[in-house]
């Protein structure tokens, strides 16, 4: 779900050959609120890179086997670890190393021996720098008005989550939403009525939903999840959980608001493909027959049988 | 400031009075005759590259301990070694100088 983590301790983590240098920064930063984590040698700097994901990545130019380097490359290749900040710290001095460690993606570098206070302030104005980007990027990715993903998220997301699901085998399941007769409802009690509904209609999903789904903002009144690892009948039950609490709850700025919402739901491409485009067609024609049967209830696509995997062609 | 031609004294940390720090310095210190055995190995079989290691090292991580005229030292040594190619009796004053810092590092 989209919501910001709580602030915790940034980690820090200290990719250097050198056993002193490790011991001097955990003690000259030891009351900076970081947490510190250590590794000796680039393929255990980027093992914890990946496993951690610390706020930051201090890394040395000069070391045995693998050099800083080659280790800036493998972080920035990887997807896990290509956002992560990383301050160069060398007692190479020379232009070029610098020059060649900006072009690699470094943010900073500090020359070894370093002045502490001057690290201590880089060291917090790239932690500064990247939390503004994450929340940037945050952003970009958040519908402003409920505080769920936004409709460019979901279209990333469902082409990651169909090939993860394709690739593992896995089932998963999508649901559109859309809520019912809501240009009435706008008509009739204003548009803060309407805002208040999509807002509440927003608590409801991140409420009844597990921690792994992923509930958007579609557009307008319409809403989209996408529920991975997830079969027809498990996610018949979530829809039909979102749709009961809804229509159970209350408003207590708009009492007389009685909300509804119709439910399409789909675990497979419309005519066999496995395509997004065709996932959401097969939801939206089930969220069309919802509408159509009476609104405020759940229709399933047919299509794969049951225990069929998220690839499985359309059933006859 | 020591200065290296004089009497060989003990060479104290700039940071010891630094109270919580003496148990680092402490250990940086107890390390020591192994950086010198090693910088004597490498010189013993003319292994450039591992002097260069070592050296490299101390410049990096001296100065923060408070030995900062170890760190001058190996940056030196370090820097006359790119351009000693293989003979390494050029940069014998250096290595000596490095090694005598060294050994006479307390706390
Ligand atoms: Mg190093």
């Amino acid at each position: 779900m989209p919501h910001t983590k709580e602030q915790q301790k940034p980690i820090l983590l200290l990719i250097d050959d050198s056993p002193s240098i490790h011991r001097l920064l955990a003690f000259k930063l030891k009351n900076e609120g970081l947490e510190f984590l250590a590794a000796f040698d680039s393929t255990e700097g980027v093992e914890l890179a990946q496993s951690h994901q610390p706020s930051l990545i201090l890394l040395d130019l000069n070391m045995p086997v693998v050099d800083g380097f080659q280790t800036m490359r493998a972080l920035k290749e990887c997807s896990q670890t290509i956002s992560i900040p990383v301050i160069v710290l060398s007692g190479t001095t020379s232009p070029e190393d610098k020059v060649r460690a900006f072009e690699l993606g470094a943010m900073d570098f500090v020359c070894k021996p370093f002045d502490i206070h001057e690290l201590r302030a880089r060291i917090n104005s790239a932690i500064r720098i990247s939390r503004l980007m994450k929340m940037l990027e945050m952003r970009a990715q958040v519908d402003g008005l409920t505080g769920l993903w936004n409709r460019a998220y979901f279209n990333e997301r469902l082409a990651s989550e169909l090939a993860e699901a394709s690739r593992n085998n896995k089932h998963l399941a999508l649901v559109l939403c859309d809520l019912d007769h809501f240009k009435k409802l706008n008509d009739t009690f204003g548009h803060p009525a309407g805002d208040a509904v999509l807002q509440g209609f927003a608590e409801v999903l991140t409420t009844e939903l597990r921690a792994y789904d992923i509930p958007c903002r579609y557009g307008g009144e319409e809403f989209v999840i996408i529920l991975p690892d997830t079969d027809r009948d498990e996610a018949r039950q979530v829809a039909e959980r979102i749709r009961a609490a809804l229509e159970a709850k209350g408003w207590p700025k708009f009492p007389d608001i009685h909300a509804t919402a119709s439910f399409g739901l789909t675990t497979a491409g419309l005519a066999g493909k496995d395509d997004p485009a065709s996932w959401i067609q097969a939801a939206d024609q089930m969220l069309y027959q919802a509408k159509h049967a009476g609104r405020n209830r759940v229709e399933v696509f047919s299509g794969p049988p049951s225990d069929g995997k998220a690839h499985l062609a359309l059933a006859s | 400031m020591t200065d290296p031609k004089g009497p060989a004294g003990p060479i104290r940390s700039e940071m010891s009075s630094d109270a919580d720090m003496l148990e680092i310095i402490q250990m940086f210190v107890d390390e020591m005759p192994e950086r010198v055995a090693a910088l004597e190995d490498a010189w013993r079989v003319h292994d450039t590259e591992a002097l260069t290691r070592v050296a490299h090292q101390l410049k990096g991580a001296s100065p923060g301990y408070g030995y900062s005229s170890v760190g001058d030292a190996a940056a030196i040594l370090e820097r006359s070694l790119k351009s000693a190619d293989q003979d390494l009796s050029s940069v014998q004053a250096q290595f000596d100088h490095l090694i005598d810092l060294c050994s006479r590092v307390v706390v």
